[in-house]
């Protein structure tokens, strides 16, 4: 165990340092996946990889046999490889060549020629190979599991320690923010704060996982992949209904669907034996792709934009590996052909949708009711016709206008919503699928039937080639790279950084992961417990890894910045919609109301309208409906809700893998201006002068707790209270403004609460929202 | 390691660029070791001023978009062939193999009824729908041999300004950023400003940050309302009184910055302060009221309106405070013919002498404050428009033409361009380009060029590929650099 943590100790430094770092001592041993295959990827591969067509010379650096010409093993003297990196950049046969503008440093050099001395061996790259379950370390600090162990025995190596554990406010909202997306009430942490017992951690976090809003946290994170949005997208960008998808997500991570049926589900819902209603709304996961109605678009062009959107994006999701340069050429540095990616279309080519503007096919729902009037109609219309039957059309006039009425009425009986579905075509409707060259559906080549690329796992033998078949074979367990990347985007969203930091990545391009036994071992972990997400999400939360304080030093900042090393908690700022739904939490406004047609809550106007499309500005949904999660405001995406645009939500126009967590001037300006916030402001200020108790420094305190959970330090609270005295002296001198800084937009103030106290009360409370701490997790 | 980039790598990493896997420390680094700049972005200032990779001759951008695609042979490619043609079945060999969005059978060949001269000692041949233009014939490039690949507006307009002609790619503005950072420490450094009330088809990708970012992304401003979202503070509290919550923001967060150590908590206090200065100078900036009337007259601009005209006179504004790009939306351009405005006669008339004229004062305002020397100004469409009638409204009174992208043209001045120059051509009839096509990823890396960089070498680090504006093309032109 010993000399095994000690190389991989080796190799954390390598996958820490950048890339140029300066005078690294060469590896003891050469790795061909840590020091080799990113030399060549980043500097060969493009001429010598595994494109065909922009390969040099016919010599291919990628495959032991194609580097065999080019390598004499053990002897680099002798190998044309290493005679040309050594060339003298004026000599014409320096590689790689000066035009590239690329050039291996001294140190990549020396890497080569040991690699050749030591036997130029090749390794496949890490990702496609099966993961193996590690052996677990012994934990070098008191652990609680085996992530622990993991990242403990890399912090021995290291010689550095863990942080003590967070305190019981902070690990209360940290872990409520990352499983529910809300702060705990005060009730739930003074519950936790006072629970003697050694499971109190764990019942805490048991409650959470238990609660509704779980699901419309995680459901988030599914919706930027699965590209949800509440229109059409393009340059009209009409409205769609598909809010039952949204339900769909909400509901499936609620009810703990294990991740592999959710994926089965989403891809092919449709083609499953008997498939139930939620197996076929499941499918809309890939009809949220765009549809473009611009007046003089090609409904076939955009069919195959969509297409190539579903294979990429499935490849995103599942794979981590950008399969996307292959619909144009076949991949400069995977081992992914031009071929192989159509194949993979194929699968995805036979569904009914065309781009049309009423997104058929789509399902329909009925109420009872709905049905009941349906059927009545029906029945009367089936009687009415048979009792004209065989009457001349002059005859019983008045039966027959009773008729047309009727089946006006029947076509006025509209479903309660739709949702635009998978349906695959049958028989003579099936398209054929031909290589589409250049990626231009206009510029066709061969025929290619189903498959799946020949680098990863096989596709069965004997299984039908269709849907089901490749959702089966995506979360098969035979699989080595979807496991690892479902357990690294959790970790991720829990950790704030992936252990593969390029977690949009998995292929050769992207970086080694910090802990690579950590992640097989969450892997197989994650199969092992049947891909039962609850539970694996509670193994990340349940670890000392996860509980640390996230308290740092100078010297570890300096150290470890990103805390890819995990030496103490996570702090990361908090989404867009964390940010939104906490500060109407803390102001008591959030409505618990779930699911339903996405609402939409004040925004200002812009008075723009979208090209040849209507409006973007929208009245603003009543009552609690403006007060609803982040998770169910309309996504429009030509203008995505601006307050959570600016905080890094995406227009969800494609799949976004990871959201970027920025901290910029014009985020301040939303959560000090945008009247969403000053209204929750205001309506914090009213629940404090209510319910804070007597004293300046009690509700100060109050305001305090409500949002940030833990109790003020005294420091803290004579602060606010300073603040406090300050702007009520400003307030009492001008009436009108503290009424309307009161009032705008929340309304007119509960009887006998006095206006410059009110003002003063919602200062404070926009002050305290507006905290780094309120906008990151702690 | 350099001890500057160990500086970056601490810092923008962490803070500024999220967890993108190389980021802006490929490009600073590079710079680092290629000149002597040590200037980067820092969290407290991720839009600080950077150095190209070599002298440009342009500092700042303003992009003039004409939204929906001018019809270029009524304004800059005069065809007198067309004309002898007109009402002529259209050859077949110009339709073979082709699509077009509303045009299917046989259209008819359609004249120009603009009359043309050539202007200036240049002798630029312009229509007399830009009447106001002709007096600044000698001050631009207009280039007739421009092509794109996209005939539908919202391709065309992402191929156009993020080098892909579908969503995700970080637009020209947002690399601009990227690449030279803003002079502006109080502005956003990417302004966008629409005209006509319509945004433009290719929506807010075609001044988003793609995967760059999203500090490099364009800042919707509004010459009516509140000229940024959510600047103003909340009605009834005043400057004082945000300033006393403000000092108690900072102290707090000091607090907790000593309790935990984070330097993020630094930069959140830094944001807060720039945030508090930005609502006092954007709202300066984007207040026309005190301009002299004579300077308004000449754009054309009325204070509170939300007209092209102000919003060119506003781009003036913005990069004479330091922001780095500005980019104009107008709409009304797609010239089909459905109605009177869409009428390459009166209805192009109309609607280029008032733009016309906001665009020559933006370039006369330029020039006498001794800014269009190094401001690269650009007006153009996405694509151009066909030598024939469009098919939907060939029967009718009005005349139209469709979309075309085989050719266009497009002008441009100041930063480093010729002055009084005509670049290329297109054929006889204006289906083709005869001599020295642009392609829009030449036009790329060209402006790109006058900006100081390499654009094969201005590259970000996405989903394991290195991109860049002009994805895998692009020429420099340099026929067209003074």
């Amino acid at each position: 165990m010993r000399s095994h943590t000690g190389s991989l100790a080796l190799f954390v430094l390598l996958a820490l340092a950048p890339r140029f770092a300066g005078a690294q001592p060469l590896p003891t041993k050469i790795d061909f996946n840590r020091d080799v295959r990113p030399i060549l990827s980043n500097n060969c591969f493009q001429c010598h990889g595994p494109d065909e067509k922009t390969r040099k010379a016919k010599l291919r650096l990628d495959t032991p046999d194609g580097a065999a010409t080019a390598i004499v093993a053990g002897k680099p003297d002798q190998s044309e490889l290493v005679t040309r990196l050594t060339a003298t950049p004026d000599d014409e046969s320096v590689m790689p060549p000066a035009k590239t503008g690329k050039k291996l440093t001294a140190r990549e050099v020396e890497i080569m020629k040991q690699w050749v001395k030591e036997g130029a061996t090749f390794s496949a790259h890490w990702s496609y190979v099966k993961p193996q379950r590690p052996e677990v370390p012994k934990a070098a600090f008191p652990s609680t599991n085996p992530i622990d162990a993991f990242v403990f025995a890399r912090l021995e190596a290291e010689k550095l320690k863990p942080s003590p554990e967070a305190d019981r406010y902070a690990l209360a909202r940290r872990v409520a923010l990352d499983l529910t997306g809300l702060p705990p009430t005060p009730e739930e942490v003074e519950r936790f704060v006072n629970d003697k017992g050694a499971d109190a951690y764990e019942t805490f976090v048991d409650k959470l996982l238990a609660k509704p809003a779980f699901g419309e946290h995680w459901a988030r994170m599914w919706l930027d992949l699965a590209r949800y949005a509440d229109s059409a997208g393009y340059a009209d960008d009409p409205q769609r209904t598909i809010w039952k998808y949204r339900d769909y997500v909400i509901e499936s991570f609620n009810a703990n669907k294990p991740f592999d049926r959710f994926t089965i589900e989403q891809l092919a819902g449709d083609l499953l034996p008997n498939a139930t209603t939620e197996q076929l709304v499941a499918t809309a996961f890939h009809r949220n792709t765009m549809t473009n109605s611009e007046g003089g678009t090609s409904d076939e062009e955009f069919r195959n934009v969509a297409v190539v959107d579903r294979v990429n994006t499935t490849f995103l999701v599942w794979r981590r590996t950008s399969i996307a340069c292959a619909q144009c050429h076949t991949h400069q540095y995977d081992p992914l052909t031009q071929k192989e990616y159509f194949q993979a279309f194929a699968f995805f080519n036979n569904t009914a949708d065309a781009d049309r503007p009423d997104e058929s096919p789509t399902l329909p729902f009925w109420t009872d009711a709905l049905i009941a009037k349906k059927t009545e109609l029906e029945k009367q219309i089936a009687e009415l016709e048979g009792a004209l039957k065989g009457k001349k059309p002059e005859e019983m006039k008045p039966e027959r206008d009773k008729l047309a009425l009727l089946k006006k009425d029947l076509a006025a009986v509209k479903p309660l919503t739709t949702v635009p579905v998978m349906k695959e075509l049958t028989g003579a409707q099936r398209r054929k699928t031909r290589l589409q060259f250049r990626g231009n559906f206009l510029d066709l080549g061969d025929e290619v039937a189903e498959g799946t690329p020949a680098a990863f796992h096989a596709f069965p033998k004997d299984a039908p080639r269709n849907r089901l078949e490749f959702a089966r074979w995506l979360v098969s367990a035979e699989n080595p790279l979807t496991a690892r990347v479902i357990a690294n985007r959790f970790w991720e969203q829990v950790f704030g950084t992936g252990i593969v930091r390029t977690s949009e990545e998995f292929g050769i391009q992207g970086e080694l992961p910090s802990h690579p036994e950590l992640l097989d071992w969450l892997a197989t972990e994650f199969v092992a417990q049947k891909w039962d997400v609850k539970k694996f999400l509670k193994t990340l939360v349940m670890s000392s890894t996860y509980r640390q304080s996230a308290k740092v030093t100078p010297e570890l900042v300096e150290r470890d910045p990103e805390n890819r090393l995990l030496a103490r908690g996570p702090r990361v700022r908090l989404t867009a919609e964390m940010v939104r739904d906490q500060a109407l939490f803390a102001a008591g406004l959030l409505s618990p109301k779930m699911l339903g047609p996405s609402v939409r809550p004040h925004q200002p106007n812009l008075g723009v309208n979208a090209a040849f499309g209507g409006s973007i500005d929208w009245q603003t949904s009543a009552g609690e409906d403006r007060y609803r999660r982040g998770v169910y405001t309309q996504w429009r995406r030509s203008n995505p809700y601006p307050s959570m645009s600016t905080f890094d939500a995406p227009n969800r126009d494609t799949c976004v893998v990871r959201r970027a967590r920025t901290n910029t001037p014009l985020q301040a300006l939303v959560t000090m201006n945008d009247p969403v916030y000053v209204e929750a402001s205001q309506a914090l200020a009213r629940r404090l002068i209510e319910k804070g108790g007597k004293t300046t420094a009690e509700k100060a305190a109050f305001a305090f707790r409500a949002c940030l959970v833990r109790a003020p330090s005294e420091a803290e609270v004579s602060r606010l209270v300073k603040l406090y005295d300050d702007a009520k002296a400003r307030f009492a001198k001008d009436a009108a403004k503290a009424t309307q800084f009161a009032t705008n937009p929340l309304g007119p103030l509960p009887k006998g609460v006095d206006a410059a106290d009110a003002a003063a009360w919602t200062v404070v409370a926009n002050v305290i929202m507006n905290l780094d701490e309120m906008l990151m997790k702690r | 390691m350099h001890p500057a980039f160990e500086r970056l790598q601490a810092t923008t990493r962490r803070n500024f660029l999220g967890t993108s896997s190389v980021g802006l420390g490929g490009l600073a680094l590079s710079s680092l070791l290629g000149d002597a700049r040590a200037e980067g972005p820092s969290p407290d200032k991720p839009l600080a001023p950077r150095k190209p990779h070599f002298a440009g001759t342009a500092k700042r951008v303003i992009y003039l978009h004409m939204s929906g695609a001018p019809p270029h042979l009524d304004l800059l490619d005069y065809k007198p062939a067309l004309q002898k043609h007109d009402g002529k079945n259209c050859p077949d060999e110009y339709l073979k193999g082709k699509r077009f969005a509303f045009t299917s059978g046989v259209p008819k060949l359609l004249g120009t009824r603009q009359p043309f001269k050539q202007h200036g000692k240049s002798g630029i041949w312009m229509s007399d729908a830009i009447k106001p233009l002709h007096e600044v014939a000698d001050d631009v490039t207009v280039i007739r041999s421009m092509k794109t690949d996209e005939f539908n507006h919202a391709p065309a307009e992402l191929l156009l300004y993020t080098g892909f002609a579908r969503q995700g790619r970080p637009s020209f503005g947002a690399w601009t950023c990227y690449g030279l950072g803003s002079e502006s420490e109080n502005l956003p450094g990417f302004v966008v400003l629409i005209s006509n009330g319509v945004q433009p088809s290719g929506g807010q990708g075609c001044w988003g940050s793609g995967f760059l970012p999203s500090v490099f992304q364009g800042v919707q401003c509004r010459s009516k309302g509140e000229p940024v979202l959510y600047l103003s503070d909340p009605p009834g509290l005043d400057r004082d009184t945000r300033r006393l919550g403000l000092d108690a923001m900072k102290d707090l967060n000091e607090l907790q910055e000593k309790e935990l150590g984070h330097p993020e908590t630094r930069t959140r206090i830094s944001q807060y302060e720039l945030a508090f200065r930005m609502q006092l100078s954007a709202s300066e900036v984007m207040d026309i009221s005190k301009e002299p009337q004579k300077v308004l007259d000449s754009y054309g601009a009325k204070p509170g309106a939300g007209s092209f005209a102000n919003n060119c006179l506003l781009a003036r504004r913005l990069v004479e405070q330091g922001v780095r790009y500005v980019q104009l939306f107008d709409w009304g351009w797609d010239f089909h013919g459905t109605g009177p405005n869409e009428d390459i006669r009166d209805g192009l008339t109309k609607k280029g002498t008032t733009t016309a004229q906001s665009v020559a004062a933006l370039i006369k305002d330029l020039k006498n404050r001794d800014l269009l020397k190094d401001t690269l100004v650009i007006w153009g469409g996405e694509f151009g428009r066909t030598p024939f009638r469009e098919g939907r409204t060939a029967g009718g009174q009005i005349l139209g033409r469709d979309h075309y992208p085989d050719v266009f043209s497009l002008m441009l001045c100041g930063g480093g361009i010729k002055a009084g120059h005509t670049h290329g051509e297109s054929d006889e009839l204006g289906f083709k380009v005869a001599k020295d096509l642009v392609h829009v990823h030449d036009l790329q890396a060209t402006l790109m060029h006058c900006l100081g960089f390499d654009h094969t070498k201005l590259t970000f680090r996405f989903q394991g590929r290195d991109y860049r504006l002009t994805d895998v093309h692009g020429k420099v032109v340099k026929e067209i650099l003074a």
